[in-house]
Parts: structure tokens; sequence; C-alpha cells
């Protein structure tokens, strides 16, 4: 790895004007309009519009809470029918946590992050394009589920066995599935990108520790999307199998277990409350100071409270099973757990109010948002100590009291910071300030509504009504409390319309912002208002955290082209990679351009969510097909690809560009990529060992059925590959590549060698996958394996025949250590699956 | 001793993650390792705490605390021997191992308490 310690492309070096900077920059940057305005890549773009998508989301699940609560207001009520509340009450909660909190924070983090951190865009443009394209048609085809009234009824988590065909024959369980699986390919890949751009994108001299601190809030959430995502993924995917081919991975008769689902869904489920949280939290650290008008207090307590919380939510998940009959010691460890949380979260809040307390607070209307997150999320956070504790779990179990916990922590701790994040940085989307007193009306609605709605709803929780149940007898108590829970709902919808009528009035009326308006300390006000396509004209050596207070002359400096990087003659959209933890400059990023390539990508794993949803296992198939070309199709313009980087000269003085060297951010994107998929097949060794050591009917044969020798043969065939893909990588890095087609070419055979044995293994195996778990899940294991193989036995083959090309060799050496990545990863795995699903089951037996 | 925290090189930011992973692999651990030992060898319910089960996990625990305690002291000594970017590193990683310490402590304290399996 190489780092430049040296300055850069030296300040004050460019001899153009500011104007015609601007211009050059334009025109390589800037987006296309009409039709071509769908292969737009760009970052700003593309995080509004992820902006606007989640707002037209949140919009569809305020309207479904509305007919919940006017449902529930009074007793005995026929307003909605059983089968239509439940799916009302179902697609409230999925419409609201996976259409609505996570792309629209990601949204705000595809959109602020560069322009924090003094990047031009995000590291994966691409990427931001098929994840947009993957929300908005996973979440058209959720949504149309309520229009056909064949939405999922079965609760937003979708407990088995109510969710398995058994007990929801329908089309609405098939709906959450594939749906969610579909928007979740938005948030992996919004999360892999994310992380790298932080890591690897700031600007010269940000060292780790100067971050801003919302990027190390955003860190942390996108790195938890991706441990945290695809625990859900694969049980989202056995569950669709059992439903669709009859696999009995949840059903106890076949060897499954229902509960697996419950440990699947809650790996994913806990963390997510704190991927929703954190980001909120960053906007909250992110705005106090401001206000405040000094730095934070205790910087490094914040980074560390980040930490411990992306990790132990992780540790909690049993704490929503508590009454599934797990022993108590074991319910002993998570309710400790979950007492544990409070401790980050709570430094967090002592900060924030240390920051308040000795600063000179100036309550402008952002201010007004964070003191009502404040207290209600203290609630919500106090209500949840309340229940880790095992005793008062049991008593309130799925009552109110648990959905006005939930509300009070999720609208607390994520809507009421976003809004006041929304209302900072509205002066940036726009270049207009809000209306203070529409505002204001705003918040004292929705405060009041909120807490007249969900405060209340602790008591009816406490007085034993149940949450889920589309009706109740009068008498029992809850009548006056349910309809001043409703009545109070509407003031809070009140209160949100007029704060959405002022971000929409605010565009046409609202008073011109100066620049920086709130005087804050953060690069993102060094932008325009709105922002360029290239957010700088030059990308500065920052090396504090507090850029504009301590030199309030950068934006100007940094629009005249004063700093690093102000040229555009080589038409390439650029940037810095820098060290992730010294900020120093390794390397010049250049990113692709505009591309049709993931709207089509996106398009075709529509039609494979459609055609899997009306049981066209052909069509599905072909699309797959399809998809894979439209992928592989993007990943030929890469590197010394003519649309890519075709000319490697650099400015003198200047690092090389990335893709000359050994350490691009590809590199990285794979590393990230490899760590969501381990995560995924953790997931699955956990599930394999779960049945195995729980599930009440779980039938292992005497022999196993997979040959050994087959699949050791196949290792074999894997394990020879890596050993050459290594040899040519290492010898890339000395500049050697005489034979890499060639080696590439037998690499590319291998592969295929070990994806034809583990064929074999797998159809001479003679598995009864839809009477035994066993057999199930072994079918998908090698599955799995084969996938692998696979990809990386075709990804080789492109490399064979980009040497070719004169993409790929030693003027251009990068690609090959990204795939060597990917066979490295489906070398460990593959012989963890031999040993698992093969040696284990002879040595141990059944 | 000493050598072995100079080439751990506790300055690294990589250390902000391994204290807590640490905990996080206790914690499947002594998670997992009481169910699989439930499911094979599940102790007679009049034993009360006194079990090979519980015995194991305390001993699983106090390996962890001993381990984490020894990584915060390391990085404590390392905060003080640096300045700046080093110094925050090491700082902000002896707090997390600390919690990470503090962490498996209390939440361990239940097996000296609860019988196992029941």
């Amino acid at each position: 790895m190489t780092t430049i310690n040296r300055e850069a492309t030296p300040e004050g070096d460019n001899i153009k004007g500011p104007n015609q900077l601007h211009n050059d920059l334009h025109d390589i940057w800037g987006n296309p309009r009409g039709l071509k305005a769908l292969t737009i890549v760009n970052h700003t773009t593309l995080g509004l519009r992820f902006m606007v998508t989640g707002m037209v989301f949140f919009l569809i699940g305020g309207l479904l809470a509305m007919l919940v609560r006017t449902q529930l207001a009074l007793p005995d009520q026929d307003f909605m029918s059983p089968d239509i509340y439940s799916q009302v009450t179902t697609m409230h909660g999925t419409v609201m946590m996976f259409l609505f909190a996570i792309p629209m924070l990601e949204g705000l983090a595809i959109y602020m992050i560069p322009k924090m951190i003094g990047a031009r865009d995000l590291v994966c443009p691409r990427l931001t394009s098929l994840g947009y394209w993957c929300y908005l048609f996973g979440g058209i085809i959720l949504s149309f589920s309520l229009v056909l009234e064949m939405a999922p009824d079965s609760g937003w988590f979708m407990y088995t066995p109510l969710s398995s065909s058994e007990y929801s024959p329908g089309l609405g369980s098939d709906f959450w599935l594939l749906g969610i699986t579909f928007v979740e390919i938005s948030a992996l890949s919004a999360g892999v990108e994310l992380v790298v751009s932080i890591l690897r994108t700031r600007t010269q001299g940000m060292a780790l520790h100067k971050m801003p601190l919302f990027a190390w809030y955003i860190l942390a959430m996108a790195l938890m999307i991706v441990v945290g995502f695809p625990p859900l993924i694969l049980g989202s995917i056995l569950l669709e199998l059992e439903r669709a081919v009859g696999m009995p991975f949840f059903e106890v008769a076949g060897g499954g277990d229902p509960i697996l689902w419950q440990h699947l869904f809650w790996l994913f489920g806990h963390p997510e409350v704190y991927i929703i949280f954190l980001p909120a939290a960053g906007i909250v650290s992110t705005l106090i100071p401001v206000f405040a008008g000094r730095p934070i207090v205790g910087y490094g307590w914040v980074v560390f409270a980040i930490t411990v919380t992306g990790f132990i939510s992780f540790g909690l998940w049993v704490h929503h099973m508590f009454t599934v009959g797990i022993p108590q010691l074991a319910q002993a460890f998570f309710s400790a757990a979950s007492m544990l949380v409070a401790v980050p979260t709570a430094i967090q809040v002592f900060v924030w109010l240390a920051t308040l307390w000795l600063g000179k607070p100036k309550m402008k209307l952002p201010m007004l948002w964070i003191v009502g997150f404040l207290i209600i999320f203290v609630c919500g956070g106090l209500t949840g100590v309340m229940l880790a504790l095992v005793p008062f779990n049991w008593q309130v179990h799925d009552t109110h009291f648990v959905v006005a916990h939930m509300h009070y922590v999720l609208v607390g701790g994520m809507f009421f910071p976003l809004i006041a994040g929304l209302y900072y940085w509205l002066p940036l989307f726009s270049g207009r300030m809000p209306s203070e007193t529409l505002g204001k009306w705003g918040f004292w609605l929705t405060f009041s509504g909120f807490n007249g709605t969900f405060l209340i709803m602790h008591w009816t929780g406490l007085l034993g009504m149940p949450r889920r149940v589309y009706s109740y007898e009068t008498g029992m108590g809850w009548d006056i409390f349910n309809l001043l829970s409703s009545m109070s709902s509407f003031i809070m919808s009140a209160g949100i319309a007029m704060v959405l009528l002022d971000f929409a009035l605010h565009f046409r009326f609202g008073k011109p912002a100066k620049h920086n308006p709130w005087n804050a300390d953060t690069l993102e006000w060094a932008n325009s208002m709105p922002p360029s396509a290239y957010n700088f004209v030059s990308l500065p050596k920052i090396e504090t955290r507090h850029p504009l207070w301590d030199d309030p002359d950068l934006p100007r400096t940094m629009a005249e082209g004063q700093h690093s990087l102000a040229v555009a003659t080589h038409g390439r959209r650029e940037m810095w990679g820098t060290d992730p933890l010294t900020g120093k400059v390794r390397e010049i990023i250049h990113l692709p351009g505009n591309s049709w390539w993931p709207l089509f990508a996106a398009m075709a794993l529509a039609v494979v969510c459609v055609s899997l949803l009306t049981r066209l296992y052909p069509l599905a198939g072909i699309a797959v097909v399809v998809a894979g070309l439209f992928l592989l199709r993007w990943s030929w313009e890469n590197g010394a690809h003519p649309k890519a980087a075709p000319d490697a000269e650099v400015a003198p003085g200047d690092p090389p560009l990335h893709s000359r060297t050994m350490d691009g951010p590809g590199l990285w994107a794979m590393s990230i990529t490899l760590l969501a998929n381990g995560s995924f097949f953790l997931s699955y060794l956990f599930g394999w060992f779960y049945l195995w050591t729980v599930s009440p009917e779980w039938r292992m044969p005497e022999t196993s059925p997979l040959s050994l020798v087959g699949l050791i043969l196949a290792g074999v065939a894997l394990t020879a590959g890596v050993v050459i893909l290594e040899k040519l990588v290492r010898g890339l890095r000395q500049g050697k590549d005489a034979g890499l087609a060639v080696g590439m070419y037998s690499i590319s055979a291998l592969g295929f060698v070990q994806v034809a044995v583990t064929l074999w293994v797998l159809l001479s195996a003679d598995l009864a996958v839809t009477e035994t778990s066993h057999d199930a899940i072994i079918m998908v294991g090698l599955a799995y394996a084969l996938l692998h193989g696979g990809l990386g036995a075709v990804l080789t083959l492109l490399q064979g025949l980009r040497v070719g090309y004169g993409y790929v060799g030693a003027h251009a050496p990068f690609e090959p250590a990204v795939v060597a990545q990917w066979w490295r990863y489906n070398l460990v795995t593959f012989w963890i699956l031999v040993g698992a699903l093969a040696v284990l089951p002879r040595v141990i037996g059944s | 001793m000493s050598i072995t925290m100079q080439r751990l090189n506790l300055t690294h930011p990589l250390h902000f993650v391994i204290g807590l992973t640490l905990w996080c692999i206790w914690f499947v651990a002594v998670y997992g390792g009481h169910a699989v030992a439930c499911s094979v060898a599940p102790p007679a319910p009049e034993q009360g705490i006194f079990t090979l089960v519980n015995a194991m996990l305390l001993v699983v625990s106090i390996a962890a605390i001993a381990l984490l305690a020894a990584l915060t002291v390391g990085c404590c000594r390392m905060a003080k021997r640096h300045e700046g970017r080093l110094r925050f590193n090491a700082t902000v990683s002896a707090g997390l191992y600390l919690f990470s310490t503090l962490g498996v402590v209390f939440a361990a304290m239940p097996i000296m308490g609860i019988p196992p399996c029941l």
C-alpha cells in the first residue's frame, strides 16, 4: 500500500478562473435531463430521490396508522374487517420500518456523507443507483399488495407458523418475503458503499479522530446493516422456499422449528432498532454543538458510545422472545445485555446535555425538535430498561405497553431528530429558509399529539389490552384511553401535515438563505446552496474537527479552486483516495459516469421478484440470467476500459489512479460485501446447528447422504484455483503479468470443475428436500457453494478476457486482487461446509 | 507480557472493535454452550447451581474477563505514552476494553445464581 506523504496537487496551482473550472467540472459531473435522468448516479440526486420516495412511503404508512387508530377509537367497531385490519397493521409496521425509516436515513447519509467528508461522490455511484431502483421497485411491489387486498397479514415480523402456507395460504406472506428481500438489496448496497466511502474517500488530512461525528454514526449504522440484514435475508429465503416448494425449515413435523424464524428475524430485528437510532443520534450530535455554539463535550466518549451500541445491540435479540420457553439462565444473559445497552445511550444523553449546559443554546426551529427528541427518547429508553426485566416483560408481552414503548423509541429516537435534521439542512437542499411560524405549529401539534397517543397507550397496555386485536368489548376499562389515543393521533397527523406543508412551501416562498445560515462547523456548508453535482471545485486539506469555524474563508477558497484536484481537462470524475486512519492521500479515485446498467439490472430483478410471486419459475430463471448479464456488463466498464480510465495520466506530483494500484476502493467494497456474505453464511450455520441441537423432530440419517470423496475432490479443485490465483496476484504486485490470461483461464476451468463435482455430489445424494429439514438445509448449503463457485469461475473467465483486451495487466493490476478475495472466501466457506455437513455428522452421528 | 502488548499495536483503531468482538464471542459461547449442554447432558434440577455447566460457563467467563482486563491495562499504558491521534485511539480502546470487561462481569453474574436448563 502506497501512502503519499507530500502535498498532492499543490494548492493555488491552478491557472483557470473559478467560472471556467465550474463549467469544466459541470461538463463532467452534471446531470442529464429527460429520459437520460434515469441514468444519473450522482449521490446528491439519488440521496434526494431516496428521501422523497421515503416520504411518500411515510405518508402511506401514516395513512395506515390512522386507519388503525380509527378502528380502535371506540369499542366494537366494524370500520374494518379483521382480515383487512391485520393487513393494515402488518403493512403499517412493514412500510414504516423497511420502506421509510431505513431508506430515509440512508438517503440522508447518501446525500450528506460525501459533502461532510470533503468528497465529490460516494465511492460506488452505480451501486447507489442500483440500490435506489431496487428500493423503488421493491417498495412498489410490496405496496401494490394493499391495492390487491392481498397484503401480508401475519405481523411485520412474520412469525411462523402463522405466516406459513398452512395458515397464510394467499400471496400476502410471499409479497412480504420477496418484496422485503428485494428492498434489502438496496439497504446492503448503501451499507457497503457508505462504509468504504467513509473509510477511503475522506479529504486529505481528515484523520479518523478528526472525522465529523455524523460520519462515525453512519459508519456504525452501515456496518450494522452489512452484518445485521443477512440473517433476515436467509430467513426470508428459507421461509419462501418452505411456502413455495415445501422445504420444512420451520415445520416441526418435518424436523424444522418455528423458533428458528424468530431467532433469524430478531438477529436482524433488534439491531435494526439501533440501525435506525444511530443516524438519528448522529443528527443530534451534529446539531447540538452548532446551536450551542461550542464543540461537543467528549468527542471520544461519543465514539465510544457509538461503538458499544453497535456491538451490544447484536446481543439483545432474545429479549423479544422471553415468552417462548427459553431456560431462565439464558434469559438472564439477554436481560443483562439488554440493560447494558442503556449505558452508551445514557452517555450520549449526558454528552448532549453537557454541551448545551456549557454552550449558549439558540432555540431555533431544529433545536425545538431536538428538545422533543430528548424528552421522548429518554422516556422510551426507560421503558426499554423495564422491558429488559424478564418478569415485567412477561406481564406486558404483546400488550399495548410494548407498542407504546416501541413508538417512543422509534418516533422519538428517529422521527424527531430526522425532522430536526431536515429543517437544519433545508437551506442546503434549496437555498431557502423554512417558516418559523409554520414549523413551530407543526412541532407543538406533533409533540402533544404524539404524547397524547402513545403515553396513554402505556396505560391501556398495563390494563391488559393486547396488541393486534381488531376490536375490543366495552367495559374492559379501555374505552376512554383508546378514544383519547385516537383523537391525539389525529392532532399528531395535523402537526406532521403542517411540517410537510412548510417543507413544500419553503421551496417557493422561503426567504433566501445566507451562506452557512446556522454558523455550522462542518464541510457540507462549504457547498453552494443548492449544491453542484461535483460538490467542491477543489478539495481542501482538513486537520481540524471544525473546519468552517477554524477557517471561515474556506468555502470561498475552495470555490475558487485554491485547493487540490481543481482540474477537469482529463474528463474523469475524480476525488481523493485516502488512508483510512491518517487521511493521507494514497491515490486518485476515478468514478464511473451515468449508466443505464443499474436500472436495467434492477428491472430484471423486479421481473425475478414478480415471477417468483406468480410462480412463473422458468421466467424467474431467465430473468436471473438476464440480471446477471447486466451486472457483468456493468462490471466490464471498469479500470482501463474506454468508458472508465483508458488514459492513466495524472498531473505532475499527483498520486496514481486507483485502478493502476493494488489497493483501490473496489477491494474494500469486496471486503465489506464479503462481510455481509459471511454474516449470511454464519446465519446458515446457526440454522443448521440450531435445528440439529434443538428441533424436537430432527431426523438425521445414520450415514451422511453426501459423498465425502466428491466434496474433497471439489475442494481440491477450488484450493488449486486459489493457489494459482494467489501466485498471479503476487506477480502483479511485482509488476509481472506473464501468463496472466492463461492463468486466469486455468483458474476458471478449476472453478467449473469444482461446480461440476459439487453438482454431482448434490444430485447423487438423492435428497428428500420436502420431507426433512435435514435434507432441505443441506440442499441450501450446497446451492450456496455452487453459486459461489460458479460466480468465481465466471469472474476469472472475464478477467482472462480483460487481459486479452488490455484492460488488466501489469499496467492495471487491480482487478485480479479483487477477484482473489472472492476465491479466498469461497475456499474458506466451502471447507467449513464440508466439515459441517459431511464430516461432523460422520464423527458425531445423529 | 509487555512485549506481547507492544506486538498488539494497541494504538491501532482496530482495537475499537476487538474488545467488543471478544465480548460477542464470549456471549455466543456461553449462550450456545449452555444450549448445547442442556441438549446433550442436562444436569439434575436438584443440583441447583453446583453443576458442571455452571462451572464451565464460569471458567470461560473468568478467562474472558482476565483477557479483556489485561488489554484494558495495556491500552491505558499506551495512551499515556502517546499524544494526538495515537493517544485518542488508545484511550477510546481502553474505554471499550473496560466496558467489555465489565460487560462480561455483569452478564455472567447470573451464572452464580441461576441453575441451568430450567
